[in-house]
């Protein structure tokens, strides 16, 4: 069974933590400025780390449901073969001979994902959804009272789902009254795509800021401060870009 | 300077400004306001309305890149719940979320938590529950058989708390701390939607703010009853948890300067483009 402190490293490390940090967050962030070996050596770094660590906590998560934690196979329980058997099956994607085996499973998992997502998405993304839309407030007591006004907000909403949905309306075309729908609809898509990309922007720019944290706060035994090998990590990156002009000729 | 040189200007002097502007708020905290928006109040009305007793599940479906937004999240909530005397079950559909909430739960409840008396009868942690979506569902038709064994390798049978919960209906909230799939949408479709609705298993989500936007039609049909919306809606969850209980410490507040600040210039930079863009046009130059 995998350590349940896997993933932390302990106190005496901090140090060597805070260094690696340091690193490893200018030489990925140095691609902004311009591709080098040493942000595509902590992108891979990144990568092949994050898939170690998935494989070995799925195979760990799947085996604690049927060996070790619950001793269902010890038990006599073998019906806890079959998953385990099928997942097996998908090894036979790297074989030529029997690649016909991996089908099984990858066929079993998608069967019972679209089995499940159908049910699910038919009441939670579209029958809610509908419900939500004939309940906006119209009349009665305090819809147009206040700002924003409940009624207002209705009437937008309702305006912008119809003209929406008829920018998706292909079988005439886009002229007249449906043209005029059409173009309102998209103005309703564009702001929801530049909410979209509000979001990202926002989201960005904190983990941008969450790694400044990490330079500014950081710290060891009071004599050590992340951000003093800052300017070493800059000098790094410099110098092997240079090195890779110079070795490109 | 032309509109053709703007449309050349280097992106990178602007990187170079956005690190400086960004860094001096951290350094000197310039202590905006911090007004809260009404679907974080959703998740604390949500949480405090509980009667105490009430069992509360905490989701860490995110992975360390997500940290500085999820994690704060996350904690200001385990520690309501924890001052509340609500009991949570943790856990994590996630690999990455494992460790991670591991290391959250340390800093509420105390390092060793596992070791505690409460733990077990008022806190449990699972840890990494395999299977995505059908780990989900399954938890939610029967917590029992979603895993075997806690984070800690402790058979969830000899877990009293794990007892007391037959289903999902039985849940008193569900928060989810999310930034993909599986996520908020996932506990809609394969726990909520088969257990009752929004009434019977109550959602309340932090999530990235990338995410937000799309989660809003749920907000709006009742099915997540509230948002912190990135590390914004974890800066005004902590400030509402501090309000209340002030040894909570209010810890994004230059983390949120920096973003009001890195927003103003983002702006002013879309506005200036525009602008350029607007300039060319009505001069007769390419509009692309």
């Amino acid at each position: 069974m995998i350590p349940p402190n896997v993933g932390q490293l302990p106190p005496e490390l901090d140090l060597f933590a805070a260094i690696f940090g340091v690193f490893v967050t200018v030489f990925i962030y140095s691609f902004l400025w311009k591709e080098n070996p040493l942000s595509r050596a902590v992108e891979h770094l990144f990568v092949g780390l994050a898939a170690v660590f998935t494989l070995g906590f799925m195979y760990d998560a799947a085996l604690s449901q049927a060996v070790w934690g619950t001793n269902r196979l010890a038990e006599g329980n073998f019906i806890w073969l079959i998953p385990i058997l099928l997942s097996l099956m998908y090894f036979f994607f790297f074989t030529k001979k029997y690649f016909f085996l991996y089908r099984y499973p990858v066929s079993i998992v998608a069967g019972i994902m679209a089995g499940m997502m159908i049910c699910g998405m038919i009441q939670s993304n579209f029958l809610a959804q509908i419900q939500s839309t004939v309940e906006l407030p119209l009349v009665g007591n305090g819809v147009w009272e206040g700002w924003p006004m409940p009624g207002l907000d209705s009437i937008i909403i309702i305006i912008g789902i119809i003209t929406a949905l008829s920018f998706f309306f292909f079988t005439w075309e886009h002229k007249g009254a449906l043209g005029v729908s059409t173009k309102i609809g998209r103005y309703f898509l564009m702001a929801t795509f530049g909410a979209a990309y509000g979001g990202t922007v926002m989201a960005r720019m904190s983990l941008f800021i969450g790694r400044l944290r990490f330079f500014f706060e950081t710290s060891y035994e009071d004599w050590f401060w992340a951000w003093y090998l800052v300017p070493v990590a800059v000098i790094f990156v410099i110098i092997v870009a240079l090195w890779e002009r110079r070795a490109k000729g | 300077m032309s509109t053709s040189k703007a449309a050349g200007f280097d992106r990178r002097y602007i990187y170079i400004l956005l690190f400086i502007l960004v860094s001096i708020p951290l350094l000197y905290p310039l202590g905006l306001p911090i007004p809260i928006s009404t679907h974080t109040e959703g998740v604390w009305d949500a949480t405090t309305a509980l009667p105490a007793g009430s069992i509360v599940v905490s989701s860490f479906d995110f992975g360390p890149s997500t940290i500085p937004e999820n994690r704060p999240q996350a904690k200001a909530h385990l520690f309501l719940c924890r001052e509340l005397g609500l009991k949570v079950i943790a856990l994590a559909f996630w690999p990455g979320g494992g460790p991670i909430g591991d290391s959250v739960l340390s800093e509420v409840y105390g390092e060793g938590y596992q070791n505690e008396d409460f733990y077990g009868t008022e806190l449990i942690y699972l840890g990494y529950v395999p299977g995505n979506e059908v780990g989900m569902q399954t938890f939610g038709d029967s917590p029992m058989d979603a895993k075997g064994t806690d984070h800690f390798g402790t058979s969830v049978g000899d877990l009293p708390l794990m007892q007391e919960l037959e289903d999902a209906s039985d849940l008193g909230l569900w928060a989810e701390w999310t930034s993909g799939t599986p996520g908020e949408q996932q506990v809609i479709q394969f726990v909520q939607g088969r257990h009752g609705g929004p009434s019977a298993v109550p959602l309340v989500v932090g999530s990235t703010a990338v995410s937000v936007p799309g989660m809003m039609p749920f907000y709006a049909a009742g099915q997540i009853v509230g948002i912190l919306n990135g590390l914004a809606g974890a800066g005004e969850f902590e400030w509402l948890v501090n309000r209340d209980y002030p040894e909570y410490p209010q810890e994004q507040g230059p983390g949120l300067d920096a973003q009001s600040v890195a927003h103003v210039l983002i702006i002013l930079f879309v506005v200036i483009g525009n602008v350029g863009w607007a300039v060319s046009k009505s001069r007769g130059g390419k509009s692309s």
